[in-house]
């Protein structure tokens, strides 16, 4: 089943158009990518899907409940964490997750265990009654993470969570949200690092111009735009030997040789690869290393758009 | 009830502060006591009094100024550094009995005591007061100088026997009241400052104020709030209770303070009551428009700072009414500023009820309605463009 639905999301901010007819459809436990450079119309999207914008066009729901600005029983379905950290600076974590935490209804009962848990998650405990304008950047997107966890939403929706954290603190993110998708939440995660797309990302959309170029898994979304592995062989011995030898086969598409290296366009570098190294031998050409270039979702933003991902 | 959760929480916020602690409480009451110090009509004046001779009935004349409860009488030693005090306004006016005092009334002559005042209009007054000690003793020794001249006792014992006769009953007394209305009033020294003050502090509390909701909004808090399942009703609702509720909190601060501290008169208390919550209503209006308006804190909290001491002067709440021209008290009747301070006059000073001051409650309600209308809408606005 869909946890959120979108349709024909359109805004635009007086002449600029900020998001063109954007839709997708994110199920339970799945992890739904928006991968986009800077102004590509993430934020205003995430915005719309939110109830925070107001929509030119389009229809949202999330767990079948409509979703605008006007509207609030979809909202206890959504945990919202903003790009920007939205906190107070001069409350504690305990206290910005309690005052959240009423915001989204929690019951009075279970708001201090909760509160609690959620500090633990996001590993504040011991820093929970400190005011979080001493807290470090990365402390405080945790908190800004936090909040968006507290009911348990059925979507859970973050807008580059990762933005100025250590690495540490970077990698403890990613898990949390891999873990969340493992436990059944539908994630909405915007982007503009390729690699934490493809590490978290069961699909992703290609987002720029306000515009959706393309979707799917990492696969499809490859195979779509034509793109192939490239192996890459360090050689002893004749390079151009090797070269006349893999001509024949029908998988390479193309083959590049240099004094001491090859480099090899096949589709599918799995199943190929042991039958170049059998011709290798057989051509008596000794290979001292073998590298697989997958293609990346770099590649295919680049193909798409003809522009970098980030600039 | 979610809009309670913001607005207890702009109150915890609110508290935590340190300089709005002191902007909001200490300062506004600080100013009371040093306006009401300087400038209130009812505080004891100080009167230096130089008793140039050694003579009992000098001594005496100074007694009787000391015994008067509407002066506080200090001695000096030196004429000079008494004319000097009082130039400088340390004590307010100056009482010198000369030397030969005694000696002139006992050989039957009129005494000249100088008194030394400041060229303002209380010197009048209090010229008044030391003249009728003087009188007193007249009378006394008019009596005495008839006994002697009678053969009947000596001056000495005359003077004594007379003064029994008038510090006993009979005689006649002239009481005083007055009518009509006295520029200032016959009011505490605090009285009038007070309710300009808290006039002036929750108006500028409330505006400057509206840094907080600007920084909400900036922060993307107020965003994030409208992303829960919270209506736009309710957050409004919320941070218009935040503003009000600071607002109410630090005027009825100042009341009570003011108070039990300086034993301010606030008149009526339902009518006084009605006019703070009236002026707590304007105030959460006027910072919630503000806070729309505005998309830079800082600039909001300088201009909150500027508009609130504007309104203030402009509406009386720096300086009275009273010495504004006609013209200028009707331009001030723009500001609710005039109206809640005409209000509070009616209920100070002439012992108004709320029935009393019901144009200028629902002139104020009028205020409350326009600005709390229009701050609500613009932030909704604001939030969900
Ligand atoms: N409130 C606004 N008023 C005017 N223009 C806006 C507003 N919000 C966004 N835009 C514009 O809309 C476009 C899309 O912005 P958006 O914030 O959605 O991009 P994004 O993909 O989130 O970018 P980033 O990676 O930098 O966060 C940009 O050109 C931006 O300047
Ligand atoms: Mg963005």
């Amino acid at each position: 089943m869909n946890v959120l639905e979108c349709e024909g999301l359109a805004k635009a901010f007086d002449e600029l158009v900020a998001v063109d007819d954007v839709g997708f459809h994110i199920a339970a436990g799945e992890t739904y990518g928006l991968l986009g450079p800077n102004g590509a119309g993430k934020t205003t999207t995430i915005s719309m899907i939110s109830g925070i914008l107001e929509s030119d066009a389009g229809k949202v729901t999330v767990a079948g409940k409509e979703i605008t600005t006007r509207t609030t029983d979809g909202n206890a379905e959504i945990g919202y964490v903003p790009q920007d950290i939205a906190i107070y600076p001069d409350l504690t974590a305990r206290e910005n997750l309690r005052f959240f935490g009423k915001l989204y209804g929690i019951p009075k009962a279970s708001l201090g265990p909760r509160v609690d848990e959620v500090l633990e998650v996001i590993g504040l405990s011991d820093r929970g009654d400190d005011r979080t304008e001493e807290y470090s950047g990365g402390m405080k997107r945790r908190l800004n993470i936090g909040i968006g966890l507290l009911h348990e939403p059925s979507l859970l929706i973050l807008d580059e969570p990762t933005v100025g954290v250590d690495p540490q603190s970077r990698n403890s993110i990613l898990e949390s949200v891999e873990l969340l998708g493992q436990s059944g939440t539908a994630v909405l995660y915007t982007t503009h690092y390729m690699e934490e797309a493809e590490r978290l990302c069961d699909r992703v959309a290609i987002i720029d111009g306000g515009k959706i170029r393309a979707e799917g898994t990492r696969r499809e979304l490859v195979e779509l735009v034509g793109q192939r592995d490239t192996i890459n062989l360090g050689v002893i011995g004749s390079a151009y030997r090797l070269v006349e030898a893999l001509e024949s086969m029908p998988e390479i598409h193309k083959i590049t040789a240099a004094d001491a290296s090859v480099e090899i366009l096949v589709d599918g570098a799995s199943s190929v690869l042991p039958r170049i190294l059998e011709v290798a031998q057989q051509s008596e050409v000794g290979v001292s290393g073998v590298e697989v270039v997958e293609p990346n979702l770099e590649s295919v933003f680049l193909h798409l758009t003809g522009k970098a991902l980030r600039d | 009830m979610k809009a309670w959760a913001i607005t207890t929480t702009n109150i915890k916020r609110l508290v935590r502060d340190p300089s709005t602690i002191f902007f909001v409480f200490v300062f506004p009451m600080l100013l009371i006591l040093v306006l009401g110090a300087s400038f209130g009509g009812g505080f004891t004046p100080k009167v230096g009094v130089h008793v140039a001779g050694d003579g009992v009935y000098a001594q005496g004349f100074a007694d009787q100024i000391d015994a008067n409860e509407e002066f506080e009488s200090i001695d000096y030693s030196d004429s000079g550094a008494l004319l000097e005090d009082v130039e400088r306004g340390i004590v307010q006016m100056g009482v010198i009995i000369p030397a030969n005092y005694d000696d002139t009334l006992a050989s039957g002559g009129t005494a000249t005591v100088e008194y030394v005042g400041r060229l303002d209009q209380s010197s009048v007054q209090y010229r008044a007061s030391i003249e009728a000690v003087a009188t007193d003793q007249s009378a006394v020794f008019g009596a005495a100088r008839i006994v002697e001249g009678e053969g009947l006792a000596d001056f000495d014992s005359a003077v004594t026997a007379a003064q029994l006769v008038a510090s006993g009953p009979g005689g006649s007394e002239v009481v005083v009241s007055t009518t009509g209305e006295a520029l200032f009033g016959d009011i505490g020294q605090f009285d009038l400052g007070a309710p300009s003050n808290l006039i002036l502090f929750v108006f500028l509390t409330s505006l400057a104020g509206s840094a907080a909701l600007i920084q909400t909004r900036r922060l993307g808090v107020s965003r994030r709030m409208v992303s829960t399942p919270t209506s736009i009703g309710q957050i409004l609702l919320g941070e218009t209770g935040g503003r009000f509720a600071v607002a109410m909190i630090q005027g009825l601060f100042i009341m009570v303070g003011s108070a039990v501290a300086f034993d301010v008169k606030w008149g009526n208390l339902l009518g006084a009551g009605v006019l703070l919550v009236l002026i707590a209503l304007i105030g959460a209006g006027a910072g919630m428009l503000m806070g729309a308006l505005f998309d830079n804190d800082e600039q909001a909290g300088s201009m909150g700072v500027f508009i609130g001491l504007g309104l203030a002067a402009l509406g009386g709440a720096m300086f009275p009414l009273e010495v504004f021209p006609d013209t200028m008290v009707k331009v001030a009747h723009i500001t609710p500023h005039a109206w809640a301070i005409d209000g509070f006059a009616e209920l100070i000073r002439h012992g108004g009820t709320l029935a009393s001051i019901a144009t200028e409650v629902l002139v104020l309600m009028g205020f409350a309605v326009v600005l709390l209308v229009l701050g609500t809408w613009r932030l909704r606005a604001k939030l969900t463009h």
